[in-house]
């Protein structure tokens, strides 16, 4: 299948010709030795400083053997290979540490600079009214919602303490594997994945959605994640292990 | 009897293997942190006829900078690389190794060529999820032998979408105000600060631009035509020619900020009216105006909710600056902020959730967003300095605004969650109004 879009770039040219016809007219003479100029610089100039403003015509884009609709999908059978064990170092990835927050310089005991003129006036009719009495934003934002803290208790059921630091141990090595779109953090995102697991801990096969999030690339997310971190961890038994995936803390 | 008591022992077995593995409950993983896939960029191969070893280079170059610029993905330096540095064939009969790059770290690989084209050169390229060992998308781009640069945004923005759901922003623009030639003149850049070029040279003052919902256009605000504020437009080319807008409406009243509604048919703008600048609404010409605030108090900044169902707006009609609400026809106005006693500057969110805006705090201002019911009201980019004139990436994921946090005006942009923050202008006098455009697809 193959679609086409034709991407038009910026061609500021055509508006600025118009906008300055009136400024050229009233310039022209003083400007004339300054154009003059411009055209032996732009002779001898690879890279002519007036034309940064105008861009490349046309863009057009064919998409091949894409897959079908927007969602990722199975490649065609030609293209792809054979779904196959990608085995990982042991160890997982150590998590990526979090950049510094931005610089804070100094306060600047400067006001504000007066931006635009006759709007500003509206503005400053605004804080006249207003009293100009500046008041600081109420103390503490409210938080986006969030769900309470975690437990790493089975629920409900009696497990093995083997079965339980099983659990948590795989926990960190999936969840050290998963990257989570910032977007899909605060929605209410869960997906179920049946694993099966051999007794050494590879996966068997290709992990089947049980339950699907209703978002294909977060669905996604958490299959590659399972990919990323495998082989897990030997299971206290072999057979079909389910996991949950979800943005926030659940319990 | 004996074996009715055999098959009711292996049903009770049974029955309790069953049990045991539906009680077994799942392992939950939850709340990832803060991670960035990797992505492997192969220089790509030149197959035309003389082939051009820089291009290869220089594209992966420009996919390289694109794909670092969105916050959750970062590119492996070739240097790294385990697999093969130049991309093979993309019909080759063997797929690339993946363990070659899930090795080194990589989730995403990406290999390409660029032949001879008829506009110049086509570029092919694949993306895979090395993960999973699997090709996510495979697509061409054709174009002139400048447009490569262009292409490579585009490219890293694919990259970004197949891994997300949402496309990248690197091939997106940001039109702007800048004083860089001593007078208030409109500008427009690539979004992530290259390629800054001027869009107005009129030797006026300039304010507020705004993009027509297709891209093709910016609305701003001129005192170019004799001396009182009204709307021009800059044209890509399109059907309206560039120049003068709302030409229908007579009279000397200042009309200020244009904003497209989302379906680029009307304009909302500020017009002064007995002295109290109201919000209308009217085609672009100035036909079919509508007077949407009737209040002998400010009503000014307009912005559209993405479905141009309602509109925020700001108006002091309770005595100091603050948020309001109303229907796209005027209705139903309601107060939206109540924090804070100078609120301004609204723009709404691409997904409709937020309304970013500015709030006072002391001398300065703070980018502050807000959701339309008012529940949620939380800062984004507070700093001792000022910090304006928030505008929404068409992903929804990032702000850009402008801040005099060092010294001079400068445009910066950061993500929702208060990360990446980046400086786009530089050096360059004050920078201002930042106006995020839409993504190319819609032009």
């Amino acid at each position: 299948m193959v679609r086409e879009a034709a991407v038009r770039e910026i061609q500021w040219s055509a508006g600025l010709d118009s906008l300055r016809r009136q400024e050229l007219r009233r310039v022209l003479i003083a400007s004339g030795l300054l154009h003059l100029a411009v055209v032996v610089v732009l002779s001898v100039s690879p890279t002519p400083p007036g034309r940064s403003f105008a861009l490349p015509a046309v863009v057009s884009v064919d998409l091949v053997a894409a897959l079908p609709g927007a969602a990722p999908a199975p490649p065609s059978p030609k293209a792809a290979p054979k779904p196959k064990k990608v085995v990982l170092p042991k160890e997982p990835a150590a998590p990526q540490a979090k950049p510094k927050p931005a610089p804070t310089p100094k306060a600047d005991p400067k006001p504000k600079a007066e931006p635009q003129k006759s709007y500003e006036d509206l503005l400053k009719e605004m804080r006249e009214r207003a009293g100009e009495k500046p008041e600081k934003p109420a103390a503490k934002p409210t938080q986006v919602a969030g769900v309470a803290g975690a437990t790493g208790a089975v629920r409900g059921v009696r497990v093995s303490p083997e079965e339980m630091a099983w659990r948590r141990t795989v926990r960190i090595r999936v969840r050290n594997a998963w990257v989570l779109a910032p977007g899909f953090r605060h929605q209410n995102l869960q997906a179920h994945v049946r694993v099966e697991l051999d007794a050494s801990g590879n996966v068997v096969g290709v992990p089947k959605i049980t339950r699907r999030s209703g978002n294909p690339w977060y669905d996604d997310s958490v299959l590659r994640a399972l990919a990323k971190a495998s082989p897990l961890p030997p299971p206290p038994e072999a057979g079909d292990w389910e996991f949950g995936f979800s943005p926030e803390d659940v319990f | 009897m004996r074996s009715v008591c055999s098959l009711a022992l292996a049903a009770l077995v049974l029955a309790a293997a069953f049990a045991r593995a539906e009680e077994r409950p799942p392992i939950w993983v939850t709340d990832p942190g803060e991670r960035e896939y990797k992505a492997a960029i192969q220089r790509f191969s030149d197959r035309r006829a003389v082939p051009q070893l820089a291009d290869g280079t220089s594209l992966r170059g420009d996919i390289r900078e694109s794909v670092d610029f969105s916050p959750l993905f970062e590119s492996l330096d070739p240097k790294a690389f385990l697999g093969p540095d130049e991309s093979q064939a993309l019909d080759a009969p063997q797929p690339p190794v993946c363990s070659q790059w899930s090795d080194i770290g990589a989730d995403a690989l990406v290999e390409g060529e660029i032949r001879s084209g008829s506009q110049g050169v086509v570029v092919e390229f694949r993306i895979w999820d090395v993960a999973r060992c699997r090709g996510l998308l495979r697509k061409r781009y054709f174009g002139a032998q400048a447009d490569l640069p262009i292409i490579a945004r585009r490219i890293a923005d694919d990259v970004v979408r197949e891994f997300t759901g949402a496309s990248g922003v690197s091939s997106t623009e940001i039109a702007f105000i800048s004083d860089r030639s001593g007078r208030k003149e409109v500008y427009v850049m690539n979004s992530d600060g290259t390629g800054v070029r001027a869009a107005t040279r009129n030797r006026s003052i300039n304010a507020f631009p705004g993009w027509a919902p297709n891209g093709d256009e910016v609305v701003y605000t001129s005192y170019r035509h004799g001396g009182q504020p009204t709307l021009f437009t800059i044209s890509r080319g399109g059907r309206r020619k560039p120049g003068r807008l709302l030409t229908r409406i007579n009279g000397k009243s200042p009309i200020y900020r244009g904003v497209f509604t989302p379906d680029g048919k009307r304009l909302a703008f500020v017009m002064s009216v007995d002295g109290a600048p109201e919000i209308f609404t009217s085609r672009p010409d100035g036909r079919s105006r509508r007077r949407l605030t009737e209040h002998s108090a400010i009503d000014i900044s307009p912005s559209y909710s993405p479905d141009g169902s309602r509109m925020a707006f700001v108006s002091d009609r309770s005595g100091s600056p603050q948020l309001y609400l109303m229907d796209a026809d005027g209705n139903n106005p309601r107060r939206l902020t109540f924090q804070g006693a100078y609120n301004t500057g609204p723009a709404w969110s691409p997904d409709g959730r937020w309304i970013a805006y500015e709030s006072r705090v002391g001398a300065q201002f703070d980018v502050w967003i807000i959701d339309p019911e008012g529940q949620v009201n939380e800062p984004i980019v507070t700093h001792p300095r000022s910090d304006e004139s928030p505008s929404w990436a068409p992903d929804g994921r990032s702000l850009a605004f402008s801040s005099n946090r060092r010294g001079t005006a400068d445009i910066y942009t950061i993500g929702l969650d208060g990360r990446n923050l980046r400086r786009l202008t530089a050096s360059s006098g004050n920078n201002t109004s930042p106006a995020w455009g839409p993504f190319p697809g819609k032009r």
